[in-house]
Formats: C-alpha cells, structure tokens, sequence
C-alpha cells in the first residue's frame, strides 16, 4: 500500500509516494535512479549502501523508506558537489584508496561522516570510523593514508 | 498485505499495540536482517510494523547521581557520545556492530531482540537495570534479569512498548569487558563477559558479573557473587576458584556456526578468572 | 634511472574518477528500456533426482526458463564436460541453479520463488575427501571417485628414499575460503533478433562468450560480450560468471527482452565457487648429514560437485608444493575428489596457498626436529639460478631468495625477535598463568609462477592484441583484459605509452568488448602485464617506427619464449615461462585468556621483475596480505550435510579495517627480459606466503605445531590444551 513519505535528500525537499516499508536502498536505486548508493550484502554488514541521515552514517539496506520521514538523506550523488568531496577525491586518488570500486561511495561518505564529527582522527579513529565498510581490495591501508591525509589537509573544512 | 506504521506520539503507538498484533521497530537493525527478501522485494515481515524509533517520548537519556535513565529509543552512538555516562556502561555498548549501525541500533531493541549474544545485555544484567514498559493501561516496570526468557523470547505483553532502560550507577573501582568474536570489529560474540566491584577496606564490597552466549540467556550467578562479597582483597584465590566452580556449573553453550561449546565454556571461565583474580584481585 | 624516468612512478588511475563519484555503472546500475528480472530456483539438496517441481501459475509477462529451453549444449566448456548451466532431472549441490524465474517486478518475482516446492528423491551425498575415498560404487562424476589423479617424479625418488636414515611426515588441512567480492555475480543480457549481447561483472570476457554460444547455439558473429566495472573478482570471476550469462541469455531470448540477474550475498556464498579445501600430507627423507634428500607428497582436494578449474589448480598446487627449495628427489601424488558440495574453483593463488602452507609449515617441523633455525634451513635450499624446479625445468633467470631473506632481516628484525620469543625462561612465565600476550613471529618464502600453468599459454590461449592508431594521434588498447580493480587499464597504459614515447593520456583502453577486441585470454593467473603487457609492448615498438602513417593497426600474438619446454603427460620441463617470488614474516600476539590471535606486524619482500606502478603494486600486496591473514585464521566457511553454514558476510567474516596493521613491503628488483619493460606477474603472489607466515608465528607463541588452516582460537585452545594435558 502506497503513502507519502516526505524527507529532505541531497539538498532538496521530496515527497515519494511509494510503499513504505520498501528499503530506503531501493527507493534510491530504482526509483530515483541513484545507483551510487550499492548494495552488497543488505545485511548492513558491508556498508556498500552507506548514506548519511542527519549528517550520520546509516545503511540504507537497514531502513525501510518510512523510517526517513522528516530525515535529512544525503547519498554520493548529493555529496559529490561539495568542496569537502573533492578534498576526499585526491586524497583518496594520491593514496590508491581505490581499486574496484564498490565500496568506494560508502566508504567516502564513512570518512565524510567520521570528518564531521572529529576533524582530526588519529589513525585508531579513522580505522574505527571505516570498520562498518568492508573492501575487499585495498586492506584499506591506503584508505585510511587517504582520510588522514584529507583531515591534515582540510583545515577549516570539516 | 502487511503495512508499516509511523505514529507521531507514544500514545498513538500504545493505542495501535492496544488494538492490532504488530511487531515494533526502533532501529531496525535486527528486523530488517530478519525479515530480510531479496533484492528490490520489501521485507518479509508478517505482522504490521510499528516505528517508534523517532517518538521523542523515548530519546531521552539523563544521568542522575544515582541512575541513568535511557529512553528505549536512543541509538546507541548517541549514548556513546554523552560524556555523563560511565565508561563501563559504554564499553559493551561500543563493541555492537559498525559506527553506521550504532547509528540506529537502540538500547530498547537490542533489549528486546534478546540475543543470549546481546552485547548490552550482560551489562544491563550485571548493574541490574530495570524496564519500564507502557501500554494503554498503565507502566510497569520489570527487572533485566527477569524479562528475558530464551532466544528471541522475552515478557514485553502484545499491548506494551518498551520505554525505558534504568541503570543504577554504583561506585565501581574495578571493571571489566571483554568479548571474543570472529573479527575486531563488526561481530556477534563468541562469547561476552561484564564485571564490576567495588573493594574498600581491602574487602568486596560489592561484585556482579554477567556471561553472555553461554546459554540460552545471559548467565548471572547471584549465589557466586554472594560468596565473594566480604571477602579480603588481596585474595588467595580460594574464594574465587569456589565462585568460578558454581558458575562452571550454570554456563550451558552450545556448539554453533560461530563457535564451539568448549571454547565458549572455556573461554566464559577464563574471563571471569581473570575478573575475580587480576581486576578484583581475589 | 632516475625516479622521474622509472616506468613505475605512480600516475592517477583512469578507472578513479567515476568509481569515487559513484557513476562507474556497474552490472546492478545498467538498465535497458523494456529490462526483465530474472531471480533463481535453487536445490536445497545436496544429492538427488528432481521427481517433479510444483510452480505456481505465472502472471502476464512472467516466465519461467529451464534446461528444456537450452537450443544447444547444457554443459559448461570446461577442462572436463560435466557441469549444466541448469540442472536437468537431477542436483549435485545445495544451490545448483534449477531453473529461473523471469518478470518486471522483483517483489512478484520473489513471491512466485517462495510458493516454487521442488520435490526431492535424495540420495546419500558424498561429503568429504574421505567419504569419496572410502566409496566404492554410486559415484559423482563418471566411474571413479575423483576428478583427475596425477602424479610425477623428479630425480630417482625410490632410491634416495631407501637410502635415507629416517623421515619426517605430517599432514596439513586447509578450509574454504570465499572470494567475498563486493559485488556479486551480476549479468545483463539483451537478445535482439538471433543476436545476443551480455553486460557483466567478469574477468574472461571469451570464456562468457564460448559459454553463450554453445548454451544458445550460437555463432561467434551472433554473441558479443561487454565487461562492465566489475567489484572485485580474485578469481571467483574466472570460470563462475559463464553460467549466470548464459541464465541472463536464455532469459533474454525467452522473454525477447532484456534481462538482468544480479545474485543476493546468501545465493552468491552457497552457489559460487571457493578455494579448495585441501589436506596434504607430505613426508621428507633426510640423509645421514642431516639433508633433505628426497620429498614424497600427497595431495588430495575436494573439488565439489563439478570438475570445473579442480584439474588446472590442482597442477598448479602439485608444482608449488615442494616450496621454494632445492631437492633432488621427488615424489608428488595428487587427486581431486568430486563431493556434493559447492565446486572448488580458482581463488587468487590458485592452489598456491595451500601448497605454501603445507611445505613451509613442515619446513619448520624439519628445522625443529634437526635442531635448526628454520630461516638458515631454508636459505640453504634456496633455488638459485641454474637449478631445477620440481617438474625438472630449468630456472634460467636469477633468484634473489637470499636478498628477499635479507630484505625481511632487515625490516622486521626477524631473528632478533624470533631468538626473544623463544627465549624459554619468557616462555616458562607465560606458563604459570600469567595473562600477558604470547608472543610469536614467523617466516615464509614463496613462489608464484606467472601465467598459464605449462604449455596453456602457448597451446590453449594463443593470446592475441591489437593496438590502433587513430587520425587524431591517440591509440587505442584492444585487448580482453578485465578491470577488475587490480588497475590494468592503468598499468598498460602506462606500457603502450612508454613504448611509444607518448602521454599516457593519448593511449585509450575501455573495458573489454569482444565485439572490438581479440583474445588476449582471461585475466587471470597473474599474466595479464606479463604475457598481454609484452604482446602489446611489441605492438607499440612496430607502430612507433610506423608513426608516420596516420591511422593503423598492429597486431600480435604470443610466441613461446625459446629455450622453455614442456611435457604435458609425464609433468616434466617449464611449467611456467617465469616465476615471482617472496618472502613474509608475520609477528602476533595471542591472548592467553581468549586465544584470539592480534597481528602486531607483516612485512613482505617481494621480486616482481619491474613494478609497472609503485601505487598499485603496493595496492596489490596491502589487499592480498589482507585476504592472506582472513585465509589464515579469520574466514571460516564450513559445509555441513552439504549445507554452506556461513551464508552471509556476517556470519562469513572478511577483514574489517581494524583487525591488521599495515603491511611494510619492499621490492626486490630483478627485471625479467621477456615482460614488459621487465614486469613479471603480482595479483596472486603477496597472497601465497601470508598464510604460513602467520601460521608459525602462532606455533612459536603457544609451542604447538600447526597443521590446519584456518588457525582459529578455537584451534588454538585444542592445542594448548593438547598441550596441558601432555603435562608440559
């Protein structure tokens, strides 16, 4: 049965109309067409579908759509237009943070979430802030140079 | 077909429990594993589902001098990052799942999930926490210990709601956590051990510890805990090797696709060992 | 050479910017107008004959595909035919695909699979290498109870076995491990008039195209195959991604629309393949100077319910197994038995860690039992130039072992640490209950032959490229590789346009189409800069003394390196063009209490000819020493009653970024004259020694000798309880 659910998402106010209890990942996905937002495991357990809601880090595999009403939903679409994403981007690039790729949107917004809420991470912190978003690739030492490079050099930023 | 509910106040919540058969979500991040269907098809739940994670009437967290009153509701991150609340309360609490599910996880569902592997739970156990349910009728409230009744099972009635989580706060010199999982980050436990005590005048003066996924529920051993109480710290072992003998006898793990049932039992008395004669000193 | 000049001066990689900004499209993102679902009935019985199977009534524009609709061959190409794309009368496993079921709307799709009842006449499964072993009739696969069985020698095994004083023998058992790729198995197909187009997530783009043409019956003008970003593969992609492609096909072509099929975690675990779970058992003659003098092994692998790559990883393994060291004599048996289980197939190493982990893990037994230190044991059994490998071909190019031991000396403190922890008055401390950390570091060497096992390269891929010079000055790489994340599309970049002389930014290379590019083989095996970077390499050097002429192209196929022999039937000669090789040390903390293993350090020295990019090879080896320490004592995947127990990433748990410090590794340069600009192959070697490295770390904190993988805590209390009762 289909209702109304009314959150704010990369900037915008929107109104979906659409069953409620669908997963906040396949509303994104299939109905606004954002694939950015991954799905690898929808156990919330690999974080390939991370978004923020209210400025946190949350699995969009874990929310169905009604949860988000009156949220505040930014997925990588929306996070990419900012000066902190761009900072990440050759953070991430200069480190080789990046190799196939599917986990990289979640993992971005994992740091942008960890950034906000503490602008200078030592590396436990940074390791702690990334542990819900698996890669398989990188043993994620190099995603973590990169968000440490990205805290050092962000001054002001976050 | 089943639908889910978002009411705006508690009241309206208590009044749909009152009048349908549903299942509540705070979080989610238990259910929607649980009720998981593939890809692009909606949950499989089979009851209506009742939100009540965003009702302001459970999110609310004060420390008093002598308790901590946590709505059902507050995630978990949120209790983390309030600087009144003690350390020994957070650190089960920081060892559940990754930063994004503490995000939504609550202290309420990871309650009434009632997982024996429940990482707050042996916490709540150990400190005697108490619940306070709501339901059109009225409160009640019940104590940790006796709300849980197996895996999965537990005392809140189909008409109640969880509403909140107390936490007497005790003057503990000597705490310990400690779970063992598959990884460091991210893992249901093994095997979980709580514990804490207070020693003045070279004696205990209070100790409580609590084991968990060694049985179909969180183990606390009041009878073990009684025979420590009193006694002489720095101990000679004697009084814990007879409280570590009484609890052997109550831990009952099984064998899983996490662990072994001689691990954990294995394991569980390590920890406590190490509680009573390194921590306390016993 | 200068830094500046050096070929391996890490450059931006060409696949970062839409990955990072989240518009790379991968297989799940790509949608086509008109696209259908498909979703897939799987058998939940590990050994049975369907009696019959109870469908409900399909709703307009549903439908429902099964082995009835296959036009040409229901069975995989393979090594050996024996694996339908759909199961036909009967089940080998529990998520053999039975049929799918096709439509608009994934909710419907999964209500018909859940009101979907397959009828089961069970038979009893064989479940074990030793069930297979013991069988004696009702087999799996044809008339035996194994897949293939090899079996060579080197030097005269016999007599120096007789002559020697005693032996030294254990047995080694190694688990599953599952790829655990990001992405799971994902295809899309579009049928259009006898034509059909696949979009998917794969490493061999002509292994998918062999597939749907003999599924669909197809000609090789009718079926293009399109690689799209794929999230990750490790080899779970090599062979796997035929059948999914060939289910997206036959659904295209049923449906006359385009169709996706993207696998759920859980049906991607139980349904794809894993590492081989091993037990090898290997038995060392010493002489009366306390020599090696003669090595008699015996593998066996359980392979599952299909042969699948079971027969190529099962040589590869057998021609590892007697490590990185010289022996003269020796004896190497080794079977590949069918279970009903998930099919065992190729995973990063492909056999190379198992064998790795047995031989250096009875090299340190021998070095115990002789009263060695186990690192001057091995360095002087070192293989050097000149020597022999086991299958009796002639190491040509020179090994740096020693400077990798060395190298690892160095940078860990190896024998410092190592004599520390063993230092028996810390150990007698430690016994009294005291409950500080166990301390442990260990070693291992390794090897990784580069490229197809034997005369593959030369007999079955025939690799070809082809390199295209545009009006506008830019060139264009075609060629089959697949980015899969290991970088490629970077690295060979970089070597057509160092070969030129040009900006790397005038050299295009997209994901492979094989409607454009030939068939440089799959990228796999670590060849692709090896064997297709040296192709393309020769295609830049003729079309640099061409440059002139304004559009062109070169082509060029692989010639076998002279002086490289190989004897397929006996094992004996070059079973690979070239090796890598390295070194790991490991170093661990177990807790006395929980018997958790901490890794406090890993270092890694490792010859990889030339690094064709600093950043990526470093990438390489800080993502293969990850999956190396899960393979080592983290992932556990166990088959119970023919049932994956572990079917999710929470319950299969894959290293998160907290659970191990970062790798320091350093290269060993040692240019190779065949490779490009001297590369040899690196995707699967820092992977093969992790294992080991980590396992005699924990055998030297706890005193007990390791002989499983994976090393868990559960394993290690068994053995320090072992250890109790011997009264120690």
């Amino acid at each position: 049965m289909d209702s109304k659910v009314r959150f704010k998402l990369n900037g915008e106010h929107v109104t979906m109309t659409a069953d409620p209890l669908r997963r906040l990942i396949d509303v994104l996905r299939d109905d606004l067409g954002l694939t950015g937002t991954k799905e690898g495991c929808g156990e919330g357990e690999c974080g390939a579908c991370s978004v923020l809601m209210d400025g946190r880090l949350a699995n969009s595999c874990l929310l169905p759509l009604a949860a988000v009403e009156g949220k505040e939903i930014v997925t990588i679409e929306g996070f990419r237009k900012t000066k902190r994403f761009e900072l990440l981007k050759e953070c991430f690039t200069e480190e080789g943070a990046v190799q196939c790729g599917f986990c990289t949107p979640g993992m971005v917004l994992a740091a942008e979430a960890l950034l906000s809420a503490d602008p200078h991470p030592n590396e436990r912190a940074v390791r702690d802030g990334i542990s819900g978003n698996l890669c398989r690739c990188t043993g994620y030492s190099s995603i973590v140079a990169a968000i440490l490079a990205a805290s050092k050099r962000g001054e002001g930023l976050w | 077909m089943v639908s889910i509910r978002r009411p705006v106040r508690l009241s309206e919540a208590l009044y749909i429990r009152q009048c349908e058969d549903t299942v509540l979500m705070a979080g989610g991040t238990d259910l929607m594993v649980k009720y998981r269907a593939p890809a692009g098809a909606r949950p499989s739940f089979t009851k209506d589902v009742v939100l009540i994670g965003h009702l302001k009437e459970l999110n609310y967290l004060k420390v008093y001098e002598d308790v901590a009153r946590i709505g059902a509701a507050v995630p978990l991150a949120r209790i983390l990052e309030d600087a009144s609340v003690p350390a020994y309360v957070k650190e089960p609490l920081a060892s559940i799942g990754s930063p994004s599910v503490r995000n939504l996880a609550t202290l309420g569902g990871n309650i009434c999930n009632s997982s024996p592997a429940g990482d707050s739970l042996t916490m709540l156990y150990a400190l005697d926490a108490v619940l306070t349910m709501a339901s059109s009728k009225g409160f009640r409230e019940c104590d940790m210990a006796d709300f849980i009744e197996g895996p999965s099972k537990n005392r809140l009635a189909k008409d109640e709601i969880l509403i909140e989580v107390a936490i007497p706060m005790g003057a503990y010199d000597r705490t310990f956590y400690r779970k063992s999982a598959q990884r460091r980050a991210n893992a249901i436990s093994k095997v979980s051990f709580f514990g804490v005590a207070s020693v003045t005048g070279g004696k205990v003066e209070s100790i409580a510890m609590a084991l968990g996924a060694v049985g179909p529920t969180v183990i606390r051993d009041r009878d073990a805990e009684s025979m420590l109480k009193g006694i002489a710290v720095p101990g000679r072992r004697e009084a814990s090797d007879r409280a570590l003998e009484h609890i052997a006898g109550l831990v009952e793990p099984i064998d899983d696709l996490r662990s072994t049932k001689t691990y954990r039992r294995r394991v569980a008395l390590e920890l406590t060992r190490h509680f009573l004669e390194e921590v306390v000193g016993l | 050479m200068k830094d500046e000049a050096r070929i391996g001066k890490p450059m931006r990689r060409t696949d970062f910017d839409d990955k990072v900004e989240g518009t790379a499209v991968f297989t799940a993102d790509m949608d086509l107008p008109g696209m259908l679902h498909a979703i897939t009935l799987r058998s939940s019985a590990p050994r049975a004959q369907i009696a019959r199977i109870d469908l409900p009534a399909l709703p307009e524009g549903y439908f429902y595909v099964d082995h009835r609709d296959i036009p040409g061959s229901n069975v995989m190409p393979s090594p050996i035919l024996d694996q339908p794309f759909l199961a036909a009368g009967r089940v080998n496993y529990v998520g053999e695909p039975i049929m799918l079921i096709v439509g608009p709307d994934r909710q419907v799709l999964s209500d018909i699979l859940k009101d979907a009842r397959v009828h089961y006449l069970e038979e009893r499964p064989v479940l074990s290498i030793e069930d297979a072993e013991a069988a004696t009739g009702g087999f799996i696969y044809a008339d035996k109870p194994y897949f293939v069985s090899y079996e060579y020698c080197k030097g005269d095994f016999e007599r120096a076995a007789e002559e020697a004083a005693f032996f030294i023998e254990d047995e080694y058992r190694t688990g599953y491990q599952e790829h655990a790729y990001l992405e799971t198995q994902s295809m899309l197909a579009s049928f259009v008039d006898g034509n059909v187009t696949v979009y998917g997530s794969m490493q061999c783009p002509y292994s998918v195209k062999e597939s749907v043409q003999a599924a669909l019956r197809l000609g090789p003008e009718n079926v293009r195959v399109v690689q799209l970003p794929t999230g990750g593969g490790f080899g779970g992609k090599e062979d796997y991604p035929s059948i999914p492609a060939v289910h997206a096909a036959l659904a295209s072509m049923k449906s006359g629309r385009p169709v996706k099929l993207v696998f759920d975690r859980k049906e991607d675990i139980i349904s794809t393949t894993k590492r081989h779970p091993c037990r090898i058992r290997i038995r060392s003659y010493i002489g009366r100077e306390g020599t090696i003098v003669a090595r008699d092994v015996d593998v066996s692998t359980d392979a599952g319910a299909y042969a699948g790559l079971s027969s190529v990883v099962l040589q590869r393994l057998s021609f590892s197994v007697c490590g990185a060291y010289d022996v003269e004599n020796l004896r190497v048996r080794s079977r590949a038995y069918a279970t009903n289980k998930c099919v065992s197939g190729a995973f990063r190493g492909f056999g190379g860690p198992q064998a790795f982990f047995a031989v250096e893990m009875h090299t340190e037994h021998i070095a115990e039992r002789l009263g060695r230190d186990s690192l001057a044991l091995r360095r002087s059994y070192f293989l050097e130039q000149g020597d022999t490998s086991s299958t009796g071909g002639l190491l040509s190019s020179p090994i740096r072992l020693g400077e990798i031991a060395d190298a690892l000396e160095k940078t860990s403190g190896y024998s410092v640490k190592r004599a520390l922890y063993s230092n028996s008055a810390a150990r007698e401390k430690r016994m009294e209950g005291c409950p500080t950390p166990l301390k442990g570091i260990g070693i291992s060497m390794f090897f990784h032959g580069c490229g197809f096992t034997g005369s593959g390269e030369k007999d079955t891929l025939k690799a070809k490229v082809k390199l295209k010079k545009n009006k506008d000055g830019t060139v264009e790489i075609l060629a089959s590789c697949a980015e899969i994340g290991q970088g490629s599309q970077t690295t060979l970049r970089k070597i057509v346009a160092r070969a030129l002389d040009i900006p790397v930014g005038m050299v295009v290379h997209r994901y492979p189409d094989t409607g454009r590019c030939p068939d440089s083989g799959p990228t796999v095996a670590s060849r692709s800069v090896m064997i297709v970077g040296r192709l393309l390499m020769d295609c830049a050097l003729e079309m640099k003394g061409r440059w002139k002429e304004e559009d062109f192209e070169v082509t060029r196929s692989y010639t076998y390196p002279e002086g490289l022999c190989w004897d397929n039937d006996k094992f004996q000669g070059n079973a690979y063009p070239e090796y890598s090789w390295g070194g790991n040390v490991v170093e661990v903390e177990v807790d006395p209490l929980t018997f958790e293993v901490k890794v406090t350090g890993v270092w890694g020295a490792y010859d990889i000819g030339e690094p064709m990019d600093d950043r990526i090879v470093a990438g390489q080896i800080d993502g293969a020493v990850a999956q190396g320490l899960g393979y080592a004592g983290m992932e556990v995947l166990t088959v119970e009653a023919g049932r994956v127990l572990q079917d999710n990433l929470t319950t299969y748990a894959i290293p998160t970024s907290v659970d191990f410090p970062r790798t320091v590794a350093c290269l060993i340069p040692n240019p190779y004259k065949e490779g490009p600009f001297g590369a040899k192959g690196l995707g699967e070697l820092p992977l093969v020694g992790v294992a080991p490295a980590f396992a005699a770390a924990v055998g030297q904190a706890i005193g007990k000798r390791i002989l499983r993988l994976p090393v868990t805590p559960e394993y290690i209390m068994r053995l320090m309880e072992e250890e109790a009762e011997d009264g120690f």
